[in-house]
């Protein structure tokens, strides 16, 4: 696969709780990025992997393309979880591997 | 560098807070910082996305 | 490929092996990460995390505690125990700002006393004990 050259127009976001007000402000930010016209890439992990339980999540997960949402696979098995969450496809269940990315291809970067 | 310091929870007053904010003031050092608070009420996230891209650097904070 | 410093900073007893995981996740990447505990003792140190812990400092990154940020105990459990590198919030500062990538892991310092189905006491000494 060719290397993904960084992107100064995409926000990566690294997602590292499961807190209410979290999943509120990955939503309003993701919102206010698309709304400029620019791009993110999502990484839950560890707990934060609760989120994609929140009711508007397979809502949510329509808004980014496949490729720039993912899930840490290790942290949803080790939370207890089978199967892939709604919302999502098989190839969204990473590694941490895909938080190294995020610095690689994202001009920008926020951790919530 | 322009730095933006993101926080994301209102602070508790604690010794552990008391060091985050040690720490957060030394980081500001021969920087320019601005800051948001996400834990305000109605935060303003098209502000904030301006205020990311205006930024070299993003620091979180709780 | 740009090679970055990552700082991941960790105040949450319940986040800290998890920290440590994602530190070593950026550093398979090629960059470096380091992590610095805060506050308190870190969890037992399990195989996994003893393994992550090397793997770590194997790639020239490195877990810190933060010595002045807790008690007498925390210090020397997790220095002489659990083989954190000691260092004071000054010395975090001047690290912290050689990197790239500063990250508050995790939820903000917790309060609230843990209770003993979460608090885990057991020293590396006790759990080696109990392995047999």
């Amino acid at each position: 696969m060719p290397e993904e050259e960084k992107d100064m127009d995409k926000l990566g976001i690294f997602v590292t709780n499961p807190h209410q007000e979290t999943w509120r402000h990955l939503k309003g930010i993701v919102n206010a990025v698309q709304k400029a016209g620019k791009k993110v890439r999502v990484f839950f992990t560890y707990k934060s992997v609760h989120l994609v339980q929140q009711p508007d999540f397979p809502e949510f997960s329509k808004l980014i393309p496949e490729e720039d949402l993912a899930i840490c696979l290790d942290s949803y098995t080790c939370e207890g979880f089978d199967g892939v969450p709604v919302g999502l496809t098989e190839k969204q269940m990473r590694t941490q591997a895909y938080h190294g990315e995020i610095v690689d291809v994202c001009g920008k970067y926020i951790t919530l | 560098m322009k730095i933006l310091y993101l926080y994301r929870f209102k602070p508790v007053e604690s010794e552990a807070q008391k060091a985050i904010e040690k720490l957060a003031e030394a980081l500001r050092k021969d920087n320019e910082v601005k800051e948001f608070r996400l834990y305000e009420e109605n935060p303003d996230y098209d502000k904030l996305v301006e205020m990311i891209w205006e930024a070299d650097k993003v620091i979180s904070w709780w | 490929m740009a090679v970055y410093k990552f700082m991941f900073l960790i105040p949450n007893k319940i986040y800290i092996s998890d920290g440590v995981r994602s530190t070593l996740g950026v550093a398979v990447e090629n960059h470096y990460g380091f992590a610095a505990i805060l506050n308190q003792k870190i969890p037992p140190v399990t195989e996994y995390v003893k393994e992550n812990l090397e793997w770590i400092r194997d790639m020239e990154g490195d877990v810190f505690c933060v010595v002045d940020t807790m008690d007498e105990e925390a210090r020397k459990y997790n220095v002489d125990e659990a083989g954190l590198t000691p260092i004071t919030l000054e010395e975090l500062a001047k690290k912290t700002l050689e990197c790239d990538y500063i990250i508050a892991y995790g939820l903000p310092y917790q309060l609230r006393e843990l209770p003993s189905m979460c608090a885990d006491t057991r020293t590396v000494e006790t759990a080696k004990a109990e392995e047999g």
